[in-house]
């Protein structure tokens, strides 16, 4: 024989709710109680906050899956979810002359012409040195643009320099072209190096842009245009 | 002035970073990016080198000019030589690329 019990409300023997049924919504509970389901699944088609606006899932530490195969489809703002938060570009903003092994020390500037933008704390800069706002692991890129118009020269390197203990310098990346003047009129040569380093810490890890170049060969630089520049991403925590 | 051309001057006057460009007037205002680049807005960034005047700079990319039309002239007339020896076109341009 099926058993049926009819009514409207349970209390616990205190008076408080414990299930309640009114205009087909049924209140488990009273605020501030913790209803626990021991099962292992909870079916239903939406969850949502029983007053205001914000729902959590977990607590801190709590770790939730969705499982593969699973989709998720963000139809709003979804933030937090890591993405680019900072990017940063500084360029040279005049022509320099040199031959040998230099550092690119003077005329950086973080870009600001024909609505280029960035993204974020920015780069420091000192005499060519560069800090970073934060830790993290960034992606940098180095653009060495040079021209000559009369002179030979077998290499032509582009260099980013990192260095983990504010001293010693270490030549991580390295681009190269070179100038072999064919045609009497200026030429023109651009190469590109590229690094992603994990910083530790911004007080000992730092960058620098050399150019190594056998012939005397001017490096570009220009107010409104990235000619000679370098690229800061950060991608990530370190 | 051109402002590629007095670029060019000014880092062909000394090795090295030695000149910048002014980024704010007298009175602090911010002056655009593409109006930078001009004598006026020259600044020197490196100790025991004085500004150039603008006369001497006209005088190096006049210069320069020259030396860039020399060596276009001086490449006419060898490849006009190597075709007086008897050269065509393309066993030049095997030889000096252009």
């Amino acid at each position: 024989m099926t058993a049926i019990l009819k009514v409207d409300e349970i209390q616990d023997t205190s008076g408080n709710n414990i299930i309640n049924e009114s205009s087909d919504t049924i209140t488990i509970g009273a605020a501030g109680d913790t209803v626990d389901v021991p099962g292992t699944e909870v079916k239903t088609n939406k969850v949502s906050p029983t007053s205001g606006t914000a729902l959590q899932i977990g607590d801190s530490g709590d770790t939730i899956t969705i499982p593969s195969g699973a989709t998720i489809t963000n139809s709003g703002t979804a933030s937090g979810f890591g993405g680019i938060t900072m990017a940063d570009q500084w360029r040279i903003t005049a022509d320099v002359t040199d031959s040998g092994n230099d550092l690119l020390d003077a005329n950086w500037e973080r870009v600001d012409s024909y609505g280029m933008g960035q993204i974020g704390s920015a780069m420091t800069q000192s005499s060519g040195i560069f800090t970073f706002p934060s830790t993290g692991y960034y992606w940098i890129t180095f653009n060495l643009r040079q021209y000559t118009s009369n002179t030979n020269s077998r290499y032509n390197h582009g260099y980013i320099m990192l260095t983990t203990d504010n001293s010693s310098y270490n030549t991580a990346s390295e681009s190269s072209h070179w100038f072999h003047n064919y045609t009497s009129d200026f030429i023109y040569a651009s190469s590109s190096a590229s690094v992603i380093f994990d910083v530790t810490s911004t007080s000992t890890h730092k960058i620098k842009f050399n150019r190594n170049t056998e012939g005397s060969i001017l490096t570009t630089g220009d107010t409104s245009r990235n000619l000679t520049f370098a690229t800061f991403i950060r991608l990530g925590d370190t | 002035m051109n402002k590629e051309w007095l670029n060019r001057a000014l880092a062909s006057m000394h090795n090295k970073a030695w000149f910048g460009w002014r980024t704010h007037d007298d009175d602090g205002n911010k002056i655009p990016n593409d109006q930078r680049m001009t004598y006026e807005n020259v600044i020197v960034i490196k100790d025991g080198i004085t500004k150039p005047t603008e006369e001497e700079v006209n005088a190096k990319i006049q210069e320069l000019k020259d030396a860039e039309q020399a060596a276009i002239d001086k490449k006419a007339s060898g490849k006009q030589k190597l075709k007086d020896l008897g050269l065509d076109d393309a066993e030049i341009n095997a030889l000096i690329g252009a």
